[in-house]
């Protein structure tokens, strides 16, 4: 399955994601920078770059914030898995906004000094690194900025697959010191100017979420996971709908798909060869799940796609005890059969709605 | 100084960028990646990336010439180590917000303001 690359895979869903973003992204900025200068401090003099710079670093920090959001709540839930899905729309966003916002900063806070350029006396303007107040936190906005721009500039389909999704994924793990640094860059700045509580309400509010979320979803994703032995169990067959999977955590860390198809089961890796989409959130159609990212299909038993096309993805064995399936944890080299295993005589579960 | 040398090393940084882009995306790309034969207009989205992570950019590309990847690394993303990641971010994150709390400051602007004389005037008079 050969898919040639276009600058951005536009289509209706994206279209309304990147609408409400940036209709979101106006109406943060006009509120803050004409509805409400009383609430956030505003009302002592001060000029269009300062208002801007503090209305562009607020909003990228609730845009990371909200991105930061995303993932454990999928987990929790998967309605919220929509927003998932176009995430790399609303990082892209962010590195903008917070683009923006370094702009503004370094067009007015460091402006030329002394012969220096802006770009130096950003870096020297402020050298107490031993000390909490005080701290040059412009240094750690930089580092959160750096990040994010590369994450941003590495979102293409292309980085997936050219840099392969375990390299493309370390990569962006660097979401998390971003935000670490970025909440450091607020609190030791922006945080400590008193008098603007509704701006450290918003911050820790926020910042504490992200943490809260975060323990919450891998808390209860530990309890799902199963411990190290031969076969990992994955619950009783009847668990599984026709025509859809059930999901689980390896003890690698990867994550294998049981499909049930016309009474059989078939398990594949849920890692999509294309862009790793979540097979498993897919569901079979004329004998292929289909990837809902972009529609790549595979052959549950094979984990082949169809000809002519030429992906594959691992597959796994299976066995049942009873009700119970059981996954060998190791998989097989991608695209090799495997048998389906009858599931047992019974009711399937119904199909979660949509 | 420090600050000069540190813009001097990031701008050659950047200069070294350029030349990998303009290799890789009109020579190195055809002939590792199909699906970019004929697609042209994604290419220049492809730039800032190359200038932030060249030699990231040059080491696969020498892996793809090579052949030196192995299925199974592309099919095993780091996932495990997401929860080490998102934990330490937590931890961070509350040390961080603690801090910020303890060094909170009361600022002057919590005070009535008060209007000084010159010394001349004689006393201080309030606002």
């Amino acid at each position: 399955m050969s898919v040639k690359y276009i600058p951005v895979q536009w289509n209706r869903s994206k279209w309304g994601y990147d609408a409400v973003l940036l209709l979101g992204v106006g109406l943060f900025l006009w509120i803050f920078i004409h509805i409400a200068p009383g609430l956030l401090n505003h009302e002592r003099p001060i000029n269009p770059p300062i208002r801007n710079a503090r209305a562009y670093g607020a909003c990228a920090f609730v845009m990371l914030t909200i991105i930061l959001c995303i993932g454990p709540l999928a987990r929790l839930d998967r309605r919220f898995l929509p927003l998932l899905y176009n995430r790399r729309h609303f990082g892209v966003m962010t590195a903008a906004v917070a683009l923006s916002h370094a702009y503004f900063v370094l067009g007015w806070y460091f402006s030329a000094y002394q012969g220096a350029t802006r770009w130096e006396t950003v870096l020297f303007a402020n050298t107490s690194y031993g000390q909490a107040l005080g701290f040059p936190f412009e240094s750690l906005g930089i580092f959160a900025l750096i990040c994010l721009l590369i994450l941003a500039a590495t979102s293409h389909d292309f980085w997936l697959k050219f840099l392969t999704p375990p390299v493309w994924k370390a990569i962006h793990f660097l979401i998390y010191p971003a935000y670490a640094a970025l909440v450091g860059h607020v609190a030791l700045g922006a945080f400590q100017a008193r008098g603007n509580e509704t701006l450290a309400v918003i911050f820790t509010g926020g910042a504490l979420l992200v943490v809260g979320l975060h323990i919450w979803a891998a808390l209860r994703e530990r309890t799902r996971a199963t411990p190290a032995t031969d076969w990992v169990a994955m619950g009783p067959a009847s668990d599984i709908p026709e025509g859809r999977a059930k999901i689980a955590l390896l003890p690698s860390g990867d994550r294998v798909a049981v499909f049930r198809h016309e009474g059989q089961l078939s398990a594949i890796s849920n890692a999509c060869a294309h862009q790793n989409g979540p097979l498993g959130e897919g569901r079979i159609l004329d004998c292929l799940v289909t990837c809902p990212w972009h529609g790549f299909q595979y052959d549950v038993r094979t984990g082949q796609s169809p000809a002519p096309f030429t992906e594959k993805v691992p597959t796994y064995r299976l066995k049942l005890e009873g009700d119970a399936v059981f996954v060998d944890p190791d998989p097989n080299p991608p695209g090799t059969p495997v048998d389906p295993v009858p599931a047992p005589a019974g009711t399937p579960a119904q199909e979660a709605p949509a | 100084m420090t600050a000069t040398a540190i813009i001097a090393l990031a701008q050659g940084y950047c200069v070294i960028g350029v030349i990998v882009a303009l290799i890789f995306l009109t020579v190195g790309m055809d002939r590792i990646d199909e699906d970019a034969r004929g697609a042209y207009a994604f290419r220049p989205l492809l730039i800032p990336a190359i200038l932030l992570i060249w030699p990231l950019v040059l080491w696969r590309w020498l892996r793809e010439e090579t052949g030196a990847a192995s299925w199974q690394g592309r099919h095993s993303p780091p996932r495990a180590a997401h929860g080490v990641a998102a934990a330490l971010m937590a931890v961070i994150v509350v040390i961080t917000l603690a801090t910020g709390f303890t060094i909170r400051q009361t600022w002057p602007a919590d005070r009535a303001p008060q209007l000084l004389v010159a010394p001349d005037g004689g006393s201080e008079a309030s606002q």
